[in-house]
């Protein structure tokens, strides 16, 4: 195995194109550090680039927040521009991992690891953030929702990185929001379930919404035709029934070790009617 | 109930106390041990990686074992390196060492074993369920009063399964060996609870090649909780065979991975337990336990976890039928070994389950049913133990009044009507034997040794050791205290078999009960004989009678007899008695049980370091309620766990609120406090989950998925 740390952007990118085999990008290292100590990374080159100021920070401009891929969940979570636009995304992750881990991972590579557990999609997901893409010669930017393909599979050209996260600064605005992360205990887990969702409601009737999930399926995803279903429901019209149906449609949950798929789906319809403000329980 | 501050305190926050791994020796080499990735397999051949330097690798095989191949153990059944045939994941094939740990990893990887795979039991459930399985041993406790079985009286037969349970130490396993070939002796480092165990198992290993073994403890242990008691024997065994076949030191640590997959873990158990009630005095009047345990693929210390677990298996009931079958049963899994309660917690988790359900048939609230059957003063054990005090009832009804716990069951019985959460309370209750079973304090005969300095320093030099439990803080000051001497001139040294006599293993609740007042009468006869106000002016006036060295042996109360043919007799001079009560919430959309409060309250008699004692305390029951909540180490279909990612144990956030009483502190005896807090959490929980939901889940951890599989069932 092969390490590469280059000075910059620049010497990165001018360096990518010569490497041969596969190419690990070490953006904080949590995930990728336990990769290589349990043999799973048996060759390749792992490049360093978390010491790179180009891709840190949190900015904002006129109508978006722009959040560098580098940035720690520590930083994300302490940010005044993040508090102050976005405190959905902060109550999201509030409990996302231990202070270790909040100092050194990155939201870039939490999202680039491609774990279906991951806990930052599903907030972003409903936020409708994009992703901007960086290569040696292009920068494009994505909706975050066409990022996965698969499982570990990503819309990401040879030797194009994830620069960053944009978010519209009034993306929760006006929204109720909802989140909710269900682990084998309240911190230090991994999601068996989660759910975000944002919605607006207008006499009793469903206007906007958006809902995202992970651990569900082999990448964390929106809800599109749950969501299309309910837009313009009156709530009172809603039966568990149907939205279980969609719910079969639109989600593949597995047994493992950490939980069983029985369980996965009815919690998540569960959380879905909670957020809904539905009661469907006897 | 001086609070005196633990002695390793501050070595443990400013970094400066040596853990095993923190010692090195010049020359040293680290050892790997190599492991069976089979359940059960004849070994057909192993082949070596081609591109390292061979002759820098020192290998061990079963063939190169000068003394025995077998662990000493109560059951003398397990290899340290298996022969031939493999007969779980986990068993030890070679020991392997290296002066360079990474090089030795990639050996290690390039290793090729071949095997021919034959049949195992890996399932919890196809081990217990199969009498087959059995491994030959069996107890029985018969205290049957031929009683006819009245037609009105009530039956219920109902089965109870726990789970594994990992000690989670925070120090993984470790070991050092130096060999000195000049004097043929051997020097052993260890992070253990047992060092004459240790020696024991080196001198077993390396037969009489060896003039001299000698073990001593790493200056700080990392926690052990039961696993550091039995694991230690077949780590220090290898190391000590690489260690002598190179003639360099070797240092094996295992890497947490190898640690949770190879090392021994609390026994699953299946108890059935069958019971007739009277309707009309709601008196239990007949009891059958069937009790199994899943020892693994040997039995070695199981028969005493067993024998521990079935005196404990009828819980705090005073029933004049009783009848008791405890047996073993073989797996293709690593022998399961001791954990923090060895048998009890197991043992309260099934009848602390079963009398919520008697309870409930009978139409009487858990708490009136218990005081009704309670076992008091002038009553009897089934082994015919007559009950010298009445203080289980004295912890009951504390726990229930601090709980407030009758007028919770009215609210929790109007607000669960009204939504869709539910909120629950139970109760478990019990007690745990101190020291070892039976004649086993007899048998151990364990001797402590102090030797007064020039200078009024007192050494005490016990075997027992400290592994984070404080019990070289509460052993000095129980010396102290009891001849007025300053604690911070009274100084348990680092265990050592060659300074330190045999006080026995640190184990089953015996350091602060049976070596801590020990200490104290022999502190106390000193003061008397000698006859002084203060010992250090004693010394000053007295210099030629100094340094002085003093032995006492504990002497077992000769009343202490017990039949381990029949199991009829005096189990445990002491017990400890008992109660925890929890609070929880149930969350109707997530299926999960949060924990709201939890109100213990014990007799250990006298608390030597109050704080010491609640920090133990409120470990056992985190642990325990962990035990019933969320810990599972094994799940059908897919296998074993490999670490902590998975292996869910509670965190500080998942506490509940705790409160800790003890009673009847005013003894002079200061009994067993280490293990009974561990034993009531886990029934609490699942009894509270009954309070709450009228549901009765009968095999632990209560995990989500496990109370929506019961819900659904039950729809």
């Amino acid at each position: 195995m092969k390490f590469l740390k280059p000075n910059n952007l620049t010497e990165l990118f001018s360096s990518l194109p010569e490497i041969s085999g596969k190419k690990y990008f070490l953006a904080g290292g949590t995930d990728i550090n336990v990769q290589i100590k349990n043999g799973l990374i048996p060759e390749g080159t792992i490049i360093y680039i978390n010491h790179l100021p180009e891709l840190n920070g949190i900015r904002q401009d006129e109508n978006e927040i722009f959040i560098g891929a580098l940035t720690t969940y520590r930083e994300l979570l302490n940010s005044n521009i993040i508090k102050k636009h976005l405190p959905f995304l902060i109550h999201s992750l509030k409990n996302f991992a231990s202070p270790l881990l909040t100092t050194m991972s990155t939201l870039g590579g939490n999202i680039a690891n491609g774990s279906p557990t991951n806990d930052v999609s599903p907030p972003l997901l409903v936020l409708e953030a994009e992703l901007e893409l960086i290569s040696q010669n292009d920068s494009r930017r994505i909706p975050f929702q066409d990022f996965y393909l698969g499982y570990k599979k990503f819309a990401l050209k040879e030797n194009e990185l994830i620069k960053g996260i944009w978010i519209k600064q009034n993306a929760a605005k006006g929204y109720q929001t909802f989140y909710k992360k269900v682990g084998s205990r309240k911190t230090l887990t991994i999601a068996k379930v989660s759910v975000a969702g944002l919605k607006r409601i207008d006499h009793g009737q469903i206007t906007k919404i958006k809902i995202a999930v992970g651990s569900l399926n082999e990448y964390p995803r929106r809800l599109f035709q749950l969501e299309n279903f309910l837009i313009g429901k009156d709530l009172d019209t809603l039966l568990e029934y149907d939205i279980s149906e969609i719910l079969k449609k639109e989600i593949t949950p597995i047994s493992d070790l950490r939980s069983e798929k029985e369980y996965r789906f009815q919690v998540c319809l569960n959380l879905i009617t909670k957020f809904l403000s539905l009661n469907f329980v006897g | 109930m001086s609070s005196v501050r633990k002695i390793d305190a501050i070595g443990k926050l400013d970094g400066s106390r040596q853990f095993l791994d923190d010692y090195s020796y010049p020359d040293m080499l680290h050892g790997y041990i190599y492991y069976s990735q089979k359940d059960h397999a004849i070994i057909k051949s192993i082949s070596f990686p081609k591109n390292f330097d061979f002759s820098q690798f020192v290998i061990v095989f079963a063939k190169d074992i000068p003394g025995k191949n077998i662990v000493p153990e109560p059951e003398q059944d397990q290899l340290f390196l298996a022969v031939y045939e493999a007969t779980y994941y986990g068993q030890p094939i070679m020991g392997i060492a290296h002066k360079d740990k990474n090089i030795l990893q990639q050996f290690v990887k390039g290793i090729k074993v071949e095997y021919d795979e034959l049949k195992a039991t890996t399932d919890i459930k196809e081990c217990l369920e199969n009498e087959k399985n059995h491994f030959g041993r069996e107890l029985t406790i018969d205290h049957h009063q031929e009683s006819e079985i009245a037609p009105d009286w009530i039956r219920q037969k109902h089965v109870y399964y726990t789970p594994h349970q990992e000690q989670a130490y925070l120090e993984p396993q470790g070991m050092i060996a130096k060999y000195d070939p000049e004097t043929k002796s051997m020097f052993i480092k260890g992070t253990c609870q047992c060092p004459y165990f240790v020696k024991d198992a080196v001198e077993t290993i390396l037969g009489k090649t060896v003039q001299e073994v000698v073990v001593e403890t790493s200056e700080g242990i990392g926690g052990a909780f039961g696993g550091k008691e039995d694991f230690p024997n077949v780590i220090a065994g290898i190391t000590a065979l690489l260690s002598f076949k190179s003639g360099k030191a070797v240092k094996i640590v295992l890497d947490r991975s190898d640690d949770i997959q190879i090392t021994t873990k609390r026994h699953p158990a299946r108890i059935e337990i069958e019971t007739f009630t009277d309707p009309e005095t709601k008196e239990i009047k007949k009891l059958d336990i069937d009790y199994r345990l899943d020892a693994g693929a040997f039995q070695t210390l199981s028969p005493v976890v067993l024998s521990r677990g079935v005196l404990h298996s009828y819980g705090g009931y005073n029933i004049p039928d009783v009848f008791v079958q405890g047996r073993l049963m073989h797996s293709n899994t690593p022998p399961n070994g001791a954990f923090r309660g060895f048998g009890a917690p197991q043992a309260f988790s099934a009848i602390e389950a079963h009398i919520d359900r008697i309870a409930h048939k009978m139409n009487q609230d858990p708490y009136q049913f218990r005081k009704n059957n309670l076992l008091r003063k002038g009553d009897e054990f089934p082994t015919t133990q007559k009950i010298t005090e009445d203080h289980l009832f004295d912890c009951l009804e504390r726990a229930v009044e601090i709980s407030s716990y009758q007028d919770k069951l009215k609210d929790f019985a109007f607000w669960n009507k009204k939504h869709d959460n539910k909120k629950g309370i139970g109760i478990a209750i019990g007690y745990h034997g101190g020291g070892y079973t039976g004649n086993g304090e007899k048998i151990l005969n364990s001797e402590i040794k102090i030797v007064i300095e020039k200078d009024a320093t007192v050494k005490i030099y016990v075997i027992n050791t400290d592994m984070g439990q404080g019990a070289h803080t509460t052993l000095a000051q129980m010396f102290a205290e009891a001849i007025g001497h300053p604690f911070s001139k009274t100084i348990v040294q680092i265990p050592n078999t060659k300074k330190s006599p045999d006080s026995g293993p640190t184990v089953a609740s015996r350091t602060i009960y049976i070596i801590g007042n020990l200490l104290k009468k022999t502190a106390l006869a000193l003061k008397k004989e000698i006859g002084f106000s203060s010992l250090e002016k004693y010394v000053k006036e007295n210099p030629a009678e100094f340094p002085k060295e003093i032995h006492n042996h504990f002497k077992q109360d000769p009343m202490v007899i017990f039949d381990e043919e029949t199991y009829q007799g005096i189990a445990y001079k002491d017990y400890s008695w008992g109660v925890c009560i929890t609070e929880i919430f149930f969350h109707a959309e997530t299926y999960q049980i949060e924990l709201i409060k939890s109100w213990n309250v014990f007799d250990v008699g006298r608390v030597v370091n109050e704080k010491i004692a609640v920090g133990q305390a409120e470990g056992g029951i985190l642990q325990g309620l962990g035990y019933g909540t969320t810990e599972f180490f094994y799940k059908p279909g897919f296998g074993r766990m490999h670490g902590f990612t998975d292996y869910a144990m509670p965190t500080t956030l998942d506490l509940p609120e705790m409160i800790v009483e003890f009673i009847h502190t005013d003894e002079t005896l200061a009994k067993g406090l280490g293990e009974i807090p561990m034993n009531f959490p886990a029934a609490s929980v699942r009894n509270a989950f009954h309070n709450a939901t009228g549901i009765f889940i009968d095999e632990y951890p209560l995990t989500p998925e496990n109370v929506f599989k019961n819900l659904k069932s039950t729809d």
